[in-house]
Parts: structure tokens; C-alpha cells; sequence
């Protein structure tokens, strides 16, 4: 229980430190160019500890099912609605649904058990945890953003 | 409202893309799962690439290598993703994933570290933060 807590925390922490470093690279190029190269690297990463930790069983394909080839294609589709939900929404705002939307999602899956994951069976508990999680995420993200956008609108009425 | 609709599929894709490498590594081990999923991703991405052609010249010597190289942190961070799920179930990862995640990115922003604009905390943010973790207690219960 403790080592998949503290693993998600680090997962948590990388996300974190790579979406900043994502940011640079994005600005300095372009968003095609940033995902490309970042799925690149990420894939490139992967395969050199496959080889070090499986070896030859990197390559045992067998296992793989005609659906696995698309599942890239999820890591995609993140970057386009991320992108047109920012544009539309603002970052605060898109940010704030897209989190509280990660986690229905996980309930969601944990209820249900899909893809042949291990079931969580869902509890009023899980329901009251998931919901004040997301009151906190609002609460980050939204809490003070008033006075954010004010001194913006002063800004941009000011040019 | 299209907005919307875009943050709430961006967030599910977020968590099935976790969802799908659990699967995945049940059947081939969690590094040739990573690679697989991101071999084709990156094809995928690839191809968009060559219709936009989005590239400015001269990027390579403006970003700092260290950014450039933080492409390679999915590694870990599928592994780490992909072992909690298989241990702690999707419900409890994605909640402390999304707690470190704020965390960390509050700790730079008040620190003004990698050259982020400094930002200063907020009472909402430390309330946040805190709600969030006594959620996780709940889920934990």
C-alpha cells in the first residue's frame, strides 16, 4: 500500500517538472515539434531499460494484442483536447476540469473494473474522498483567481 | 461549452492512458509496455508533424538541453504510474499523483525555480492542497 502511494507521489512530482520543461521546449518550437520529441525521448528511454532489465524479451511479441498498437494514439489525443480545451477555456479553468475529470474517470474505472483491471468496489467512502479531492483542486486553482483576472483586465484595458 | 467537452475527454485520456498501460504490462511487463505505447505514439505524433511543420529554425540552441532531455521522464513516470495502479487501484493513484503534481508545481512557482515567473502563495492554495490529502484519507478509509 505504502510503495504504490509513494510511487504515484514521485509519478506526481515528474509530471510536474516535466510539464515546465515541456512548456520551454514548446515555446522555443512548436506544439507538433514538442510532442513528437517528447514521445520520442520518452520511447527511447523506455526501450534502453527494456533491453537492460527484460533483454531479449523486449522483442517477445506475442503477447500483443492488435489493440496495444493504438494505445500511443490516447497520448495524442491528450494533446489536441488539452490544447483547443486551453485555448478555449483558459489554462485555470480547462486545467481545473481536465483534473476533475482524471479522477471521476478513475472511479469510474475502479467500480467498474474494465480492460480486465483488478476491481476496487466502490463505497460511499471512495465517493465523499473523490469529491473532496476535487473541492480541493477547485479550491487551488480557482480560489483567488478573482483578483488575478481583475488586475488582467486592468492590464489589458490599460494597452 | 466545446471547451468544456475538450477538458473532460483531455482528462479521461489522461487516466485511460494509465488505465491501458496497466493492462498492457499485465501481459508483456511494464517496460516493453512503455515502449510500445510510446513507439506509437511518437509515429503517430510524427506524422501530424509533417502536415503542420510547426518547427521554428535555430530551436535546438535555444532550449536549454535539460528541457530538451525531460522528454525521457515518461520513463519513470509510466513505471511509477503503472506499478502504483497495479498495487493501489486507478481511484487512489490519480488522487496522489494529482496532489504531488500541484505540490511541486506550487513549490517552483513560489521558488521562481527553472525561470517560472515567481508567483506568490496563496491561503487558497495551502487550503487546496490540504483538502486534497484529507481526501485521500477518505478514499482511504
Amino acid at each position: 500500500m505504502a510503495g504504490g502511494l509513494v510511487l504515484a507521489l514521485i509519478a506526481g512530482a515528474l509530471v510536474s517538472l516535466q510539464n515546465i520543461f515541456n512548456n520551454r521546449v514548446n515555446a522555443a518550437t512548436g506544439l507538433w515539434s514538442t510532442t513528437t520529441l517528447v514521445l520520442g525521448l520518452g520511447f527511447a528511454a523506455s526501450f534502453i531499460i527494456s533491453l537492460a532489465v527484460e533483454g531479449t524479451a523486449t522483442f517477445q511479441l506475442d503477447q500483443m494484442k492488435p489493440w496495444y498498437w493504438i494505445s500511443g494514439v490516447i497520448g495524442v489525443g491528450v494533446v489536441i483536447c488539452l490544447v483547443q480545451a486551453t485555448k478555449m477555456l483558459g489554462p485555470t479553468f480547462a486545467i481545473s476540469i481536465v483534473m476533475t475529470s482524471q479522477l471521476g474517470f478513475a472511479l469510474l474505472w475502479d467500480s467498474m473494473g474494465w480492460l480486465g483491471l483488478a476491481k476496487v468496489p466502490f463505497t460511499i467512502n471512495q465517493l465523499i474522498g473523490v469529491l473532496v479531492i476535487i473541492g480541493g483542486i477547485l479550491v487551488f486553482k480557482l480560489g483567488g483567481s478573482q483578483e488575478k483576472q481583475e488586475a488582467r483586465k486592468v492590464r489589458e484595458g490599460g494597452e | 461549452m466545446r471547451g468544456i467537452v475538450f477538458a473532460i475527454l483531455g482528462g479521461a485520456c489522461i487516466t485511460l492512458q494509465g488505465v491501458a498501460n496497466a493492462r498492457i504490462s499485465q501481459d508483456m511487463g511494464t517496460w516493453p509496455a512503455a515502449s510500445v505505447t510510446q513507439l506509437t505514439g511518437f509515429l503517430m505524433a510524427l506524422v501530424i508533424l509533417s502536415f503542420v511543420r510547426d518547427s521554428k529554425q535555430y530551436w535546438v540552441r535555444q532550449v536549454n538541453p535539460l528541457y530538451v532531455l525531460g522528454g525521457a521522464l515518461a520513463a519513470p513516470i509510466i513505471f511509477s504510474e503503472v506499478t502504483a495502479i497495479r498495487h493501489i487501484g486507478v481511484t487512489l493513484t490519480i488522487s496522489a499523483l494529482l496532489i504531488a503534481q500541484l505540490s511541486l508545481t506550487f513549490v517552483i512557482d513560489a521558488g521562481g525555480w527553472f525561470g517560472v515567473a515567481k508567483k506568490r502563495i496563496t491561503a487558497a492554495q495551502c487550503i487546496g492542497i490540504a483538502m486534497m490529502i484529507a481526501g485521500v484519507l477518505f478514499l482511504k478509509m
